[in-house]
This record gives C-alpha cells, sequence and structure tokens, in this order.
C-alpha cells in the first residue's frame, strides 16, 4: 500500500520543471509509473515484476521512445493524480480510467484499456443488485469500492450516502469482505473482478456484469498537464501500435478488447 | 502551491466528523487498555504459574508484533473462525489490546514501586488478597503512573489513523477519501495535522495538570 520508492523518486526529482521531460527520461534511462496491481490492468507478482495490460503497453512504447525502463510504484487510485502533480510519478498507468473532472486534472493519452463495471455479490445474488441505484435504494446495503476509485463515485454519484460506501484497500480484503458478509457488493470493472473470482475458486460467490447504467470506460495513461509533449509523443506510437496490430498482441492475451479502445477517443471519453 | 480557504470550509465538516470517531475511538481504546492492562499486570504477579506463565508470554507476543498486523489479523482473519467484528469494534479491541500490553507494564512498575512493608502490613492485619489488592496496593500504586499512562493516551490518539486499513473513516481516512475525489492533499492534510496538533495540546495541558496533581505523590 506504501505508494513511492521514496529514494528512486528523490534521486529522480527533475532539477528544472520546465525541462523537455522526455529527454529527461531518456537521459535517466527509466521512467516512473504509478500503478495499482489490480490485474489484469496492473499487475505485481510474488517476486516483484510488474505487469498487466497498463503497464505493459507503457514499457513498450516508452521503449520506443527512447527510455528504456519503466519503474512501477504502487498506489492508490485517489493518490494518484496528487503524486502525479507532485512530480513522484512521470505517468499514470493503471486502468485509471477518463472521466472529465480527471481530464481537467491530467493530460491523458488516447485510449488504451476499456471495461464495463461488475459488481462481485454471494452466489445467487440474494439482494438482486443489478445497478448502484438498485445499492442506493436499500437502506442497509453496503458497497465496497477502491478509494478514489470509479466506483467509489458511481456510487456515491448513484446516492449511496457516504456511510454504506466502503473504502478497500486493495482487491483481495475487498473478496474476503464479500466472504465474511461485511459487504454486500464489491464493486470493481468486470475483467478485474472475473480476475478475483478465478484466483478465489469460491463456488459462494458470483459476478454482476455490467452493472447496469455504468458506462463503458476507458483509461489512457495520464500525464501532467505541463507535460503535453510527452502525451502527444506517446501519442503517436500508440497510434502505431493500434495499426499494426502490435497493441492488440499485448492486451488482448488479459482480455481486454483492442477494438473497444480503438472505437473511441480521448475527446469523446473527456467530453471534450 | 496554493491555498484555497473555500475549500478548507468545504471539507472541514467531513473532516470534523472524522475527528469525531477518533475521539471516539481513542476513548474506547484507553479505557480498555486501562482495564486489560491491570488485568494483565496483576495477572502477571500471580503466584499460580499456570496464569502468571501465559499471560507473561502472551503479553510479550502482543508488544512484539506491529499493532498493524494485529488489525489484519483482527479483521480479516478473525472472520474465518466465525468471528465477525464490525470495523469499529475491531480497531476498539486491537488497539485496547496492544496498549493494554504497555499500560501493563506501567502498571507493573507502579505496583513493585509499592514498598514491601505495605504487603506484609497487610497480610498482618489479615486483610484478603483482595482487600489488599484494593485497599492497600492500587490506591497507592496508581497515582504516580497516571502521567506515563497520559501519554500512551496520546500515543494512540496519534495511531488511530492506522485503522484506516480496516476501513474505519477516522480522520485520516476522511481527509484521504476528500483528497481522492478533489486531487488535492494540501488542505485536508494540513488541516488534519492541525487538528491532531489541537488535540494533542489540550491533552499536554492535561497532562502537565496530571503531573502536578498526582506525579510528585509521596515524596
Amino acid at each position: 500500500m506504501k505508494k513511492t520508492l521514496l529514494t528512486l523518486a528523490l534521486l529522480a526529482a527533475p532539477a528544472a520543471a520546465m525541462a523537455d521531460t522526455l529527454d529527461d527520461l531518456k537521459a535517466q534511462g527509466f521512467a516512473r509509473i504509478a500503478i495499482a496491481n489490480e490485474p489484469p490492468f496492473t499487475a505485481v507478482a510474488a517476486d516483484g515484476t510488474v505487469s498487466g495490460a497498463a503497464p505493459d503497453v507503457a514499457r513498450e512504447i516508452f521503449k520506443r521512445l527512447g527510455v528504456p525502463e519503466v519503474v512501477a510504484s504502487i498506489s492508490e487510485y485517489g493518490a494518484m493524480i496528487p503524486g502525479l502533480q507532485a512530480r513522484r510519478h512521470d505517468a499514470i498507468t493503471a486502468g485509471l480510467f477518463m472521466k472529465p473532472e480527471r481530464c481537467q486534472a491530467v493530460a491523458y493519452s488516447e485510449p488504451v484499456l476499456c471495461d464495463a463495471e461488475a459488481f462481485l455479490v454471494p452466489k445467487g445474488n440474494p439482494k438482486g443488485f443489478t445497478s448502484y441505484a438498485d445499492i442506493a435504494a436499500d437502506a442497509t446495503a453496503t458497497i465496497g469500492a477502491p478509494g478514489g476509485g470509479t466506483e467509489e463515485k458511481l456510487a456515491l454519484e448513484a446516492g449511496v450516502p457516504r456511510d454504506r460506501v466502503i473504502v478497500v484497500p486493495d482487491g483481495q480484503s475487498g473478496l474476503k469482505m464479500v466472504q465474511d458478509g461485511r459487504i454486500d457488493v464489491y464493486s470493481l470493472p468486470v475483467l478485474s473482478i472475473s480476475d478475483l473470482m478465478a484466483k478465489s475458486g469460491d463456488a459462494n460467490l458470483e459476478m454482476v456484469a455490467p452493472v447496469i447504467g455504468a458506462p463503458v470506460y476507458c483509461d489512457g495513461a495520464a500525464f501532467r498537464k505541463e507535460d503535453a509533449a510527452l502525451r502527444d509523443a506517446f501519442d503517436v506510437e500508440l497510434a502505431k501500435m493500434k495499426e499494426s496490430g502490435e497493441f492488440a498482441a499485448i492486451i488482448e492475451p488479459y482480455g481486454f478488447s483492442a477494438a473497444a479502445a480503438m472505437s473511441t477517443s480521448r475527446a469523446q471519453l473527456c467530453g471534450e | 502551491m496554493q491555498w484555497d480557504w473555500a475549500f478548507v470550509a468545504e471539507i472541514t465538516p467531513t473532516l470534523l466528523s472524522g475527528l469525531k470517531l477518533t475521539l471516539l475511538i481513542t476513548l474506547l481504546s484507553a479505557m480498555v487498555a486501562a482495564a486489560l492492562g491491570l488485568a494483565f499486570a496483576i495477572a502477571r504477579r500471580s503466584p499460580n504459574r499456570l496464569v502468571a506463565r501465559p499471560t507473561g508470554a502472551f503479553v510479550e507476543f502482543i508488544r512484539g508484533t506491529p499493532l498493524l498486523v494485529q488489525l489484519y489479523f483482527i479483521f480479516y482473519v478473525l472472520p474465518d473462525a466465525g468471528i465477525l467484528l464490525p470495523p469499529l469494534v475491531a480497531g476498539v479491541i486491537g488497539m485496547g489490546l496492544h496498549y493494554a500490553t504497555y499500560t501493563a507494564e506501567v502498571y507493573r512498575a507502579g505496583i513493585e514501586n509499592v514498598p514491601k512493608g505495605q504487603w506484609e502490613a497487610a497480610r498482618a492485619t489479615n486483610l484478603t488478597m483482595r482487600q489488599t489488592w484494593v485497599h492497600v496496593v492500587i490506591p497507592q500504586a496508581v497515582p504516580p503512573m497516571i502521567p506515563a499512562l497520559a501519554n500512551y493516551l496520546i500515543a494512540m490518539f496519534k495511531e488511530t489513523p492506522l485503522l484506516s486499513a480496516i476501513t474505519v473513516l477516522e480522520l485520516m481516512n476522511q481527509a484521504k477519501s476528500v483528497a481522492n475525489s478533489s486531487y488535492r492533499y494540501v488542505e485536508p492534510m494540513t488541516l488534519v495535522g492541525v487538528f491532531f496538533l489541537a488535540m494533542s495540546l489540550v491533552s499536554v495541558v492535561m497532562l502537565r495538570w496530571l503531573e502536578r496533581r498526582y506525579g510528585r505523590l509521596g515524596k
């Protein structure tokens, strides 16, 4: 849960804020990215290797831009944008979905990973939840969601009061809380919930997907507003990879649809 | 970095509700720690080894492991054994138990400070064990400990943010959730610091008073 490799962050603290970030990254040989350890978007293996669709795409694009390595640090979703602004990361590649208010705060690349929302519920979905509004309507229902994540906001926007939206630190805790009956629903994107269910192997759980009324979201790599040049360079390589099919080759084994990401655009998702 | 007073005004009520919970948890945990610590201290002094040894081992075990690990255990592992505690209760038990092992040592020091002659006098006047504890030892042992105990109260207060790991929406967690939706850390975290400092300063004043009132007893 600790968010930064502090020493690395200190070593890499750029001297001049206005300098060209891409040149700095090339010179230092690595880019710092924020991830969340939520497979299949982002994953950290027991031995510390970082994988997941978002870091894999970022690693490849940075390589093409002349930055050979990415150094990932795990962060809470809510801490990612402040961390980016505080120059602790150079980019967020974590499945942080594009929403207009996030687009205000950071410079997103074109869409990378798209997914709908899902609920993890006990077998048979005893309370019959199919949308965030259903949870708001049931005065005793509680929903778990990652702090600062899209699901937390969707639940709050649907009218679920703050005290019934439980901030869950990570996927494993959320799964455990559903198993223990502490929360009625745990909400994450479809692929994350199916990954959790597959890993747990618990036959007493069920997935409700897609959640009715919740849009399909796409993430993008997020950069600081002043690093728009870096973002543009990233976009050029991303477009080339989408064109050549290499993009699909990276993300489809994780279960993501390349066609979904290519059928939409940043302008559309940010409501620009 | 700019400071936005309108944003401060907007988030203060949320943070105050977190502060209320923080204070509640501190008070409840302090009560648990005070009572349980005394029980530990007395059990550890028991002439019956079957009581004294396991208590000693348990206290050392709790003292030697991090509070965060214990909280995770109480909240996420105990349900497997069929014990499902609400977050607040789990937090109070975790903090209370952890600090009880510290206060137990304070009590032990205080109790050992009661001159041996007092125990002998109690025995000579035919007091029962219970009477000896209640009327002779504890009244003499507790006052000098109060400043030390109050110190742990402040330490406990400052450790409540750990409870965010078990989904308790205390002050720190509220501030994080505010920061999560606004992408601003400056105001929420500054306010958390200010609240904690204000509360700690009040506690320090009370502590000084307690020291003056009880600390020099018998000297």
